[in-house]
């Protein structure tokens, strides 16, 4: 309870109490007085204040006073009840405590009432609602923890509750702490800024540069120069789409190739990895702890989806609430309906950790929904509340499990687990209906085959037909219920149920249709323009994914401890733009791109104030990308289905499942503990929690894979083929290289450098290779890989 | 300002070069400067006991006690070398050791959930990302060897385990082999290729250094690039140094047989591990100067089986520990290496004569084992009621390991610190550890 936003009752009692009651809105610790636990998500206190004194009384109304206590009850609490409570409750449960349990206090008598984060431990007269009456009796809370008190002794205690509580102990004096505090910056509502008025007014050429200027000009700080067309381009090519441009002509007018580029299908490929980036995307559960890492065989439905919802331009809050409560949208058609229902992949492709000897599986996986909608969506570290109420943000523990509850409501559906029981149970999976018929590929069939299961799986739970098209996702279960509070995050210790709703911070409110799980308000709530953080966070991502460097430089905290942002008026700016453009993310990526600030000359280092453009490293899979684009192997094509379709397996019993692709690298099998080695290199999230910010640093590992990984050598030898089709003077050959990879001309000195290359290694290389034609191809593709390896290829400027 | 920021230098850092030495460069972005205690130690191996093992009939020995038969040791116990030290007759050959080691009897965990333990226990975390034990060690000392990572880890099981998480990746650990793999054929990814003789791709190297110092020259201060060219030379001589410490040919026959290395006991859960060779590889990379290395044999989840896969399990990591031992001990690098042995948490016991033979997990009560730099030799610390189930007295939590193990190291845990995210971070985590003063020697 203590440390929560909503509005608090609280009632200063003295020694006995009076009933003077106040409510406040408040964020810090509570004083330590008489408050009933009573949890408002009214916004307005002052109305609902008869109703609280009546539910007051109702609480306490029975309990003792020390004045109006009998001569038995004193002695009965001295001798039976002390006793009990200093030897067994005290070490966790008082102020001599190293570590307070639970945030509950049990040396003194209006704590007991007030209670810790589990709710009021007492209930005057009311044993069997009394926490620590179920508690002592180990009835869903088990207390003391290291073994159950004699049955004496509890009922000592249900005798004790019975008679009203009485407890003779003097209250613990009263410290009053008012820190009153401006509310979060990001939970104020999103305004809508005009752009300031700046010196240099020539200089701005979109609305969003005034903002960057103004900032600049109070710092007496220059933009500083545009950058060179070409680079540019380079740029705006790697930014959208992933790929170097397709020529090297002169970029004539830039909004129509920011145009030309927004509308390639390659858009979708590069746009839709960033949001699996959030989403934790993989196609493997990867080790559940027990070493297993069984398939996800439908989990690619998911990913196809996401590429065409940013290639169609699917607005963010339709996006957004598809993902959450699709199951629960209507749909015009069975195409729809498939979508839709592939959509809510997102709440279970999650890594779970094994069911075996593990009590709390089930809250896990609700653990990692409410991460992926925290820290993806909302931009807070809900999670931590999982455990206690949040030590920074404003998210008490009773928040987390009315999110959970909604969750606990809802089936997920991960599909089979490789039938292995340990690992998790099998579920059903969507069954879908106007999607086509898909087999296993024959790929893979020989190593599945050479590999059967060291543990013979179960038999298949739920059946479909071999080519059945299927997805994971979720659907409200059969029982919709709340989800009582589990102290310190065991699903053992159990409070009160909590319920269903969203964070009381940001608007907060109930699930009202308490026939549904409550995910369709959820992501209402979400994706509404009331919601101060879903537009912020997301417009973030956007720029953070455009300039290398967020306006809030933590994506996924938008927090207290996250860093105020230096441009909150551009953030708001833009997202108040974003939700009028109706969620287009095409049109948001578009007015940024052709803003001066987008297309201002790079350098190194930070972008703070953003007075010039971050010169970066390509993410992992544009690497990739850009080798088999310079080789001229890069097959263009969508690919259809994943390596891993319909094929139930533990991956961690198999060798290596990856095989060669020429296919972008938003294709490859995205197996958890097992990346494509291609990518693995260069920084590649392991897909568990949602990243928000791919790490570039430069490591050894790096080096050694340009210098010796298998895929690159075979690109140096397809890229010396490539050069051989070409005249055969090396000069024409080594230009034609640097445009390949480079996309720009070789320079004298860079065609010297070359020729001086290709007749050095030919020299070294005569006495091992003789054949002729053979030494030529390594000697080029030396030289090719030399190319391919170089910075220049790696970072865009 | 084109001043770098120190995030930004130790990106760009070709290796975990010492911590110490980066705080003159620039500004105080990551906030702690460890202040450097008396080091005892200078590096740490860590014999990752995966699965828990049993410290009932391993280390903490519990006999019958009192008319009835309680949960306790199944496996004989003797007192051990001049210290009397309990070790199992499942382990004859540690035993041998017995003097050299420091026990732990009251090791205790958060949870007895596998991942999440496993996770706890090196990074200091459950449920969060946080960098690795080891990735903290290379971050606050660096490395030794400018040829080789400061931190390298095999048979790995996660990565979330030697990740650097929120410290620069340069410290993360560099895997080698992954759980399941055969370790004779575990390698660095990438470190070797023979397309090209070692002549051509030296010439080929300076290729491509050329290039990338004209795109630097074009682009100037960008320290980033410039630590890409460092990048680059490392990588190079690593595919020398690394191959070179993984290959056995050169040790002697006895060796390998000390070590048993490449013998194998799989049996239920205990896995072929080829342990021998971890061993004996942890002893080469610790000479030539990695810092931390950690070494994996599991599994000891002996749910079925407990008996049979027990002593598996043992026979599997006995022998080779031992010579281990003897070896750091020979070349006098026990004085200044820590070698740490435990697991996630350990076993409930079983009643000697009674037929079940399946243990569970138990995480309030547990062993590890500490020996080397600075700690007490032959030494029993904390110690657990009659069945070994909970603890009596010198509880040690995974926070109070990390702390000792720093401290030992001569790094404070209190301040060996980053902010991320506005959290500050530091291995034992918000509630802080307690260094077990009781150990050092």
């Amino acid at each position: 309870m203590r440390g929560g936003w909503a509005a608090r009752l609280l009632c200063f009692d003295g020694a006995a109490f009076q009933g003077r009651i106040l409510v406040q809105m408040q964020e810090t610790h509570v004083p330590r007085t008489l408050v009933p636990t009573l949890m408002h998500r009214s916004s307005s206190p002052a109305t609902s204040l008869p109703h609280i004194v009546s539910l007051f009384w109702l609480l306490v109304g029975l309990s003792v006073n020390a004045a109006d206590m009998t001569v038995e009850q004193r002695s009965f609490f001295e001798s039976k009840i002390r006793p009990v409570l200093v030897k067994q409750c005290y070490e966790c449960h008082s102020q001599e405590a190293k570590k307070l349990g639970g945030k509950l206090l049990l040396d003194a008598p209006s704590e007991m009432i007030v209670g810790g984060e589990s709710g009021p431990s007492l209930i005057a007269g009311k044993p069997d609602d009394s926490l620590i009456v179920q508690a002592v009796r180990y009835d869903g809370l088990e207390m003391p923890p290291k073994k159950r008190l004699p049955d004496h002794v509890v009922n000592d205690f249900v005798e004790w509750v019975k008679m009203g509580a009485p407890d003779p102990r003097a209250d613990l004096p009263k410290t009053v702490k008012k820190t009153p505090q401006e509310p979060l910056w990001s939970l104020k509502p999103i305004s809508d800024p005009k752009p300031p008025k700046v010196q240099n007014s020539a200089w701005p050429s979109k609305s969003l540069d005034a903002f960057i200027l103004a900032k600049l000009e109070q710092k007496n700080l220059q933009p500083t120069h545009d950058a060179e067309k070409a680079l540019l381009k380079r740029r705006l090519s790697f930014d959208l789409i992933g790929l170097p441009p397709s020529d090297t002509s002169d970029m004539s007018d830039t909004s129509d190739y920011v145009d030309l580029l927004l509308n390639s299908p390659h858009f979708g490929e590069k746009w839709g990895r960033h949001w699996l980036d959030v989403a934790r995307y993989a196609e493997s559960n990867g080790n559940d702890g027990l070493s297993r890492n069984p398939s996800f065989p439908h989990a690619w439905r998911y990913r196809d989806y996401v590429i065409r919802a940013f290639n169609e331009d699917l607005p963010y809050d339709r996006f957004i609430t598809e993902q959450i409560a699709g199951d629960l949208l209507p749909a015009d058609s069975p195409t729809q309906r498939d979508r839709q229902l592939i959509a809510t992949g997102l709440l279970a492709l999650g890594a779970k950790p094994a069911k075996a000897m593990n009590e709390n599986f089930e809250m896990d996986v609700i653990a990692d929904q409410i991460n992926v909608i925290g820290s993806g969506l909302l931009g807070l570290s809900v999670g931590c509340a999982r455990c206690h109420d949040h030590k920074t943000d404003p998210i008490p523990t009773r928040d987390y499990y009315a999110l959970a509850g909604i969750f606990r409501s809802t089936e997920t559906m991960w599909g089979a687990a490789a039938m292995q029981s340990l690992t998790a149970p099998q579920t059903p999976l969507h069954e879908l209906q106007a999607a086509t018929e898909v087999m296993p590929r024959s790929e893979l069939e020989p190593i599945i085959k050479a590999n059967p299961p060291h543990r013979p799986p179960a038999k298949p739970a739920f059946k479909y037909a071999s080519d059945a098209p299927l997805a994971m996702g979720v659907r409200d279960a059969k029982k919709i219920e709340d989800c009582k509070l589990n102290i310190d995050g065991e699903s053992k210790k159990l409070g009160a149920p909590i319920p269903r709703g969203f964070l009381s911070a940001c608007g907060g409110g109930t699930v009202t249709d308490l026939k549904q799980s409550g995910r369709l308000e959820l992501a209402k709530w979400l994706a509404s323009p009331q919601n101060p953080l879903t537009a912020r966070v997301f417009v973030n991502r956007v720029w953070l994914q455009l300039f290398g460097e967020g306006l809030v430089t933590t994506p996924n905290d938008f927090g207290l401890s996250s860093e105020r942002p230096t441009h909150l008026e551009l953030l708001d700016h833009l997202a108040t733009r974003f939700m009028r453009e109706d969620w287009s993310i095409k049109k948001l990526i578009r007015s940024i791109v052709l803003s001066r600030t987008y297309q201002m000359a790079s350098r190194s280092g930070s972008a703070t104030m953003f007075s010039h453009h971050l010169r970066r490293r390509l993410d992992a899979e544009t690497i990739r990308d850009t080798m088999l684009f310079a080789t001229g192997d890069l097959n263009p094509q969508p690919a259809i289905g994943s390596l891993i379709q319909h094929r139930d397996v533990l991956i961690n019993e198999l060798p290596s499942l990856h095989q060669p692709s020429s296919q972008r690298s938003v294709y490859l099998l995205m197996l958890r503990n097992s990346m494509p080695p291609e990518l693995t290199p260069f920084n590649l999230p392991d897909a568990t929690t949602v990243m928000d910010q791919r790490d570039t640093a430069a490591l050894a590992t790096q080096s050694l894979y340009l210098l010796n990984n298998a895929f690159v050598i075979e690109q140096s030898r397809r890229f010396a083929k490539r050069l051989f089709q070409t005249p055969a003077e090396f000069e024409k050959r080594i230009a034609q290289a640097y445009r390949h990879a480079l996309g720009r001309d070789a320079t004298a000195a860079e065609l010297q450098r070359g020729l001086d290359f290709l007749r050095e290694a030919d020299a070294m290389l005569v006495s091992t290779q003789t054949d002729h034609p053979r030494r030529e191809l390594d000697t080029w593709a030396a030289f090719c890989q030399a190319l391919l390896a170089s910075n220049e290829l790696r970072y865009v400027d | 300002m084109n001043a770098l920021s120190r995030r930004q230098m130790l990106h760009t850092a070709s290796c975990g070069f010492g911590y110490l030495a980066m705080t003159g460069l620039a500004g105080a972005s990551l906030t702690a400067k460890p202040p450097r205690l008396r080091a005892r130690a200078q590096r740490v191996i860590f014999l990752n006991m995966a699965g828990g093992p049993a410290q009932l009939d391993t280390f903490d020995y519990k006999p019958q006690v009192g008319k009835k038969p309680h949960a306790g040791s199944i496996a004989e116990f003797k007192r051990r070398g001049e210290s009397g030290l309990w070790v199992s007759e499942l382990l004859p050959n540690i035993a041998r050791h017995a003097d050299k080691l420091c026990v732990l009897n009251a090791m205790t965990a958060d949870t007895s959930i596998h991942a999440q333990s496993m996770l706890q226990l090196h990074t200091g975390d459950r449920l969060r990302p946080c960098p690795s034990m080891g990735s903290w060690v290379a971050y606050g000392l660096g490395t030794e060897n400018m040829n080789l990572p400061g931190f390298i880890s095999f048979n790995t099981a996660k990565p979330a385990e030697y990740s650097a998480a929120q410290l620069p990746s340069v410290f993360g650990g560099t895997p080698i082999g992954v759980n399941g793999e055969d370790m004779s054929k575990a390698t660095i990814s990438n470190i070797f290729s023979d397309h090209l003789p070692m002549r051509v791709k030296r010439r080929q190297l300076d290729l491509v250094q050329a290039m990338n110092h004209d795109h630097l020259s074009l682009r100037a201060d960008d320290a980033q690039l410039e630590g890409v060219i460092q990048t680059m030379e490392l990588g190079f001589r690593m595919q020398a140094a690394a191959p070179a410490l993984l290959d056995l040919s050169q040790e002697s026959k006895a060796t390998l047989e000390r070590y048993r290395v490449g013998k194998n006991f799989a049996a239920g859960t205990c896995k072929a591990s080829d342990f021998g060779r971890q061993c004996l590889l942890a002893r080469r990379f610790c000479e030539a100067g990695v810092r931390f290395i950690e070494i994996t044999h599991g599994s000891w989840d002996q749910h079925t089986d407990h008996r049979r896969d027990l002593t598996a399990n043992c026979a599997t990591t006995d022998a080779p520990i031992a010579a281990l031992l003897d070896d750091l001990d020979e070349r006098g690098l026990l004085d200044d290496t820590l070698v740490v042995w435990g697991g996630e948490f350990g076993r409930p016991g079983l009643t000697p004569g009674a037929d079940k033979d399946q243990t569970g997990h138990q995480h309030r009560a547990f062993t590890f084992w500490i020996a080397g730099g600075g700690v007490k030799a032959g030494h029993t610390h904390g110690s657990t009621n009659e069945d070994g189930s909970t603890v009596v007295e010198g509880a040690v939590h995974f926070r109070d390991l990390h702390a000792t193990i720093l401290h030992l190291l001569g790094l404070d845990h209190e301040n060996l610190a980053v902010v991320s995210g506005g959290r500050r971070i530091r291995l034992t985590g918000l509630q802080g550890g307690k260094v077990v003063k009781e150990i050092l020697a």
